[in-house]
């Protein structure tokens, strides 16, 4: 039996395994602050030119949203009761565009028919400036 | 500072399997080990094994986490797929830190019932790096 050295090491363990969730926490609040990303798109898919560098394209964006998404999304697009946050999306441009137009079943409805592509272009560029 | 997050996607993807494989390889060569009878002459191979393998896979978690914080923008939790992924990744990383830093100083002077403690976390850690790494699929192929 090495109970002593078990209950040491066990104890060394919980310290290390606090540290280093900490460390990790820390390093994201770090990356959140001070680390600047060159593109937006980091899924692959590229748009035409940079939509989040378009002033233009995202205050459309921004009025498009305000008139169909902020019900739900919430003005500033941090979520409400029944959506959830749009800020920091990780998944594709492409996934945004089709959500958008298609809707998800029982949960949001599609704009294919109310927004056209570039429209929608405008809303993902709105999205992706969220920070 | 200004970084490709490009960079992270491919980083991420190519460190995250390497601390799911290890755990899972550390699970199995230590179960074995412990079920396996001392004449069977296997026990403190697998042991051993089951030993560098959780270090390595414990080690292996650091890139993992680091390249995923710089993939999601340093988001913690996020939504949907993201925040499932979150939800068994913090979990598994700590649980898996603690346990590597424990099997790395204990080695093979272990008690029965410390190893059978071990053991169990060593299978939860296990179970929750799966269905952390089912829901990093989710969002490859949701995405």
């Amino acid at each position: 039996m090495n109970s002593s050295l078990e209950a040491k090491a066990l104890g060394l363990a919980l310290i290390v395994a606090s540290a280093s969730l900490g460390g990790a926490w820390g390093s994201a609040f770090f990356i959140q602050s001070h680390v600047t990303f060159v593109s937006s798109d980091f899924q692959g898919e590229s748009l035409p030119g940079d939509i989040t560098s378009s002033p233009v394209l995202i205050a459309q964006g921004r009025e498009f949203f305000t008139m169909s998404c902020a019900e739900c999304h919430g003005d500033d697009a941090l979520g409400g009761d029944e959506a959830p946050n749009l800020h920091h999306l990780v998944i594709s441009n492409a996934r945004i565009a089709k959500t958008i137009k298609k809707g998800i079943k029982d949960e949001m409805p599609m704009f294919a028919k109310k927004y056209d592509a570039h429209q929608i272009l405008s809303l993902i560029a709105y999205l992706r400036s969220l920070h | 500072m200004s970084i490709d997050p490009a960079l992270w996607s491919k980083l991420h993807g190519a460190s995250t399997h390497f601390p799911v494989a290890l755990t899972m390889a550390a699970a199995l060569f230590d179960s074995l080990g412990f079920i396996l009878p001392e004449r069977s002459g296997h026990k403190a191979k697998l042991h051993a094994a089951g030993y560098y393998a959780i270090i390595l896979g414990a080690l292996g978690t650091f890139p993992a986490v680091l390249s995923g914080l710089f993939l999601t923008k340093g988001v913690v939790l996020g939504h949907d797929a993201l925040l499932y992924h979150h939800l068994f990744v913090w979990p598994a990383f700590a649980v898996l830190v603690a346990l590597g830093v424990w099997r790395a100083l204990v080695g093979e002077k272990f008690s029965e019932r410390g190893f059978r403690l071990y053991l169990v976390g060593l299978l939860l850690t296990a179970g929750l790096m799966a269905a952390a790494g089912y829901w990093g699929g989710e969002l490859i192929l949701n995405s």
